[in-house]
């Protein structure tokens, strides 16, 4: 509690607040504009942070997260088109109500339930990741190694319709993350003698190709239809349908509550993400109305469960990163390049090594809720115009925006070239299904896997029956097995119906 | 999108083989006595793609085949691909702009080009667009915070 003070203190300052302020600002906008989710942000946005102080530059990544997640809910409603795909559930009655000429309480349910989802749901971080942390300290590198293949296995088997597709994604995100000096020997793997490579390929100029520059390609393709939408939603002149009323209100809280409560829990697990929480609260929202036949239609209450789910899983997302150093999510690896950048490693020590900076962090993710919700009230009009902007008066900037990115990741024009060889193999891993954000982990977690699994390999003295010493690693192993059976089961079936 | 995931998995497959049998042992040396192969991770890798990619083709080519157009077509638009070309060579000539004429020439271009190619033809935007981000990103760099990114 005493950190966490401190950490207001470091944060409550003009220049914090100012680049918090200007990070839910610029995460608003690109969630708001149909492709650009918070992934995309972040990843841009990184190499921004260079130059700013490790709370500012935190801070400003937190809340372009935070308000990317919030602002997706913009495009759905006004559009049909979801910023995000976490943000689909939220268009099925959004869009209708701004049918209905309802847009603005549409938005301002959207806005109200996201706020109250993540401020929720950054509690539950802030009070779950240093216990946690605490007994991740006994497990030694067999264990982790065992974890980490079952995240993997567990992010690769949900995160697409296919687990065969997840693993490859998954294996040659590792492989690509072997490339470089090998940190034993110091023997050069796969550099073909370029001394670009001797470091190994950097996440940023890969993340914002994959992300960023293959989905411009995707929206350059599809850009008329958008445009199309943006002109058709008009405001009813009537004040009810523009405010939230108190049977509004109360026929909500509990939806938001419960929506609150799914997106933290599916957050925590690695590799199910956004899109299945809020899919799974506005099921569940649906189930327990006692007319489920209006949803659909326009019904606040499924803006309400949609939005809630989906924000809160961003910052619970980050508790098995904080605790554990794992991502669990596509914005939780890209966090982790940029905590590192900024002298702090995700994992259980960083609550010993680092309990300030770690109390910076969440004291910014708290203010991030709240100007959120100040931002996102008072602009919410202004956001609401930027949908209207052509795709094509948007997608140069943000070609543009992507080269300066990656170019000051390593001030070389070799990572221009890095950014645009994965924003090809982003393009068709999107076509073709294969999950980029499987890849993204892989290349993540790579490399503290191969450490761990080497390490386990000269603990266990290359001798397998070794493992019965290791009955947490032997558990994770069981799961790893049963979590491949179990969802390429389930794949199979879903191929079978469809 | 069966046809799709045979030839991905087949190419997956050749990417695998190519690795573990070629780039592999011409790029990474074996290691010293004591020492666990530098070879190991890539090696594992790349067998459990060659393995996981022929099993993609072979439930694929086994798969019951309803005679619908879905399952041959390509997941990818010939326009997705065209926008992937045409956004490829902006890229290519901002590069060239970039090596041979200026970092400033090669943003502009950037910019320009694409909203060309995506069909913008007014003048106003066209000169509007680039001079506003080129000069906002150097107000940003040089003087909110300080430092030259060129």
């Amino acid at each position: 509690m005493d950190h966490l003070m401190t950490g207001f203190m470091d944060v409550l300052n003009p220049g914090t607040i100012l680049w918090v302020a200007a990070g839910v600002t610029i995460g608003y906008i690109l969630g708001a504009i149909p492709g650009l989710g918070k992934a995309t942000g972040v990843a841009v946005a990184i190499p921004l942070t260079f130059y700013l102080t490790p709370v500012a530059a935190l801070g400003m990544l937190i809340g372009i997260a935070k308000g990317s997640a919030a602002g997706s809910a913009v495009s759905a409603i006004l559009l049909n088109t979801p910023g995000e795909p976490s943000s689909a559930p939220t268009a099925l009655d959004g869009y209708p109500l701004a049918r209905q000429g309802k847009a603005q309480k549409a938005l301002k349910m959207g806005l109200f339930a996201s706020v109250i989802g993540d401020f929720v749901s950054t509690l539950i971080l802030i009070l779950l990741a240093a216990p946690l942390a605490r007994y991740a300290l006994f497990i030694g590198p067999v264990e982790l190694c065992a974890i980490l293949l079952f995240s993997l296995t567990f992010i690769g088997g949900l995160s697409g319709g296919s687990l065969t597709k997840g693993l490859i994604a998954a294996a040659v995100g590792v492989f690509f993350a072997t490339i470089g000096l090998e940190t034993e020997t110091f023997i050069p793997r796969l550099t073909f003698g370029l001394l670009e490579l001797e470091d190994g390929i950097s996440l940023v100029p890969m993340a914002i190709g994959m992300l960023a520059v293959a989905e411009m390609v995707n929206q350059a393709g599809n850009m008329k239809a958008l445009d199309r939408e943006a002109s058709a939603i008009s405001d009813s002149a009537a004040h009810e349908d523009r405010v939230i009323t108190r049977a509004e209100w109360r026929r909500s809280l509990p939806v938001i509550a419960r929506g609150t409560l799914i997106g933290s829990v599916i957050g925590i697990l690695p590799g199910l993400g956004a899109s299945v929480a809020s899919f799974l609260s506005y099921g569940a929202t649906k189930n327990a109305s006692k007319t489920p036949e209006k949803y659909g239609t326009g019904m606040i209450e499924g803006v309400a469960a949609a939005e809630s789910a989906d924000n809160a899983v961003v910052p619970s997302s980050l508790v098995p990163l904080f605790a554990l150093g794992i991502p669990g999510s596509v914005i939780a690896a890209l966090l982790i390049s940029a905590f590192v950048l900024h002298g702090l490693t995700p994992g259980p020590l960083m609550f010993q090594q680092q309990p300030r900076l770690v109390a910076d962090v969440y004291a910014s993710m708290i203010l991030a809720s709240f100007i959120m919700l100040i931002i996102g009230y008072t602009c919410q009009r202004l956001f609401a115009q930027i949908i209207k902007v052509p795709l094509r008066l948007i997608i140069p900037g943000v070609l543009f925006l992507c080269c300066v990115g990656a170019y000051m990741e390593t001030g070389s024009i070799f990572s221009i070239y890095v950014m645009l060889f994965f924003a090809v193999i982003g393009f068709f891993s999107r076509k073709l299904d294969f999950s980029f954000v499987t890849f993204l982990i892989g290349f993540v977690i790579g490399p503290n896997l191969e450490f761990t699994f080497r390490q386990s390999i000269q603990l266990l003295g290359s001798d397998i029956t070794n493992l019965k010493h290791h009955p947490i690693s032997i558990a994770f192993i069981v799961l790893t097995l049963a979590t491949a059976w179990w969802t390429g089961r389930s794949n199979s079936r879903k191929a079978v119906v469809k | 999108m069966r046809r799709a995931n045979i030839v991905s998995g087949i190419m997956l497959a050749l990417f695998g083989l190519v690795m573990l049998f070629a780039a592999i042992p011409w790029q990474i040396e074996t290691a010293p006595p004591g020492f666990v192969s530098p070879r190991l991770v890539p090696n594992i890798t790349m067998v459990v793609v060659v393995v996981l990619s022929l099993l993609l083709v072979i439930a694929n080519w086994r798969a019951p085949v309803n005679g619908d157009d879905a399952e041959n077509a390509s997941p990818i638009a010939r326009v997705e691909l065209m926008a992937l070309l045409r956004i490829g060579a902006i890229f290519a000539l901002s590069i060239a702009l970039f090596r041979w004429v200026s970092p400033l020439a090669a943003g502009a271009s950037l910019m320009v080009v694409t909203l060309l190619t995506l069909g913008e033809r007014r003048p106003l935007p066209l000169v509007a667009i680039p001079t506003a981000i080129l000069l906002a990103t150097w107000f940003l760099f040089y003087k909110v915070i300080g430092t030259a990114i060129l």
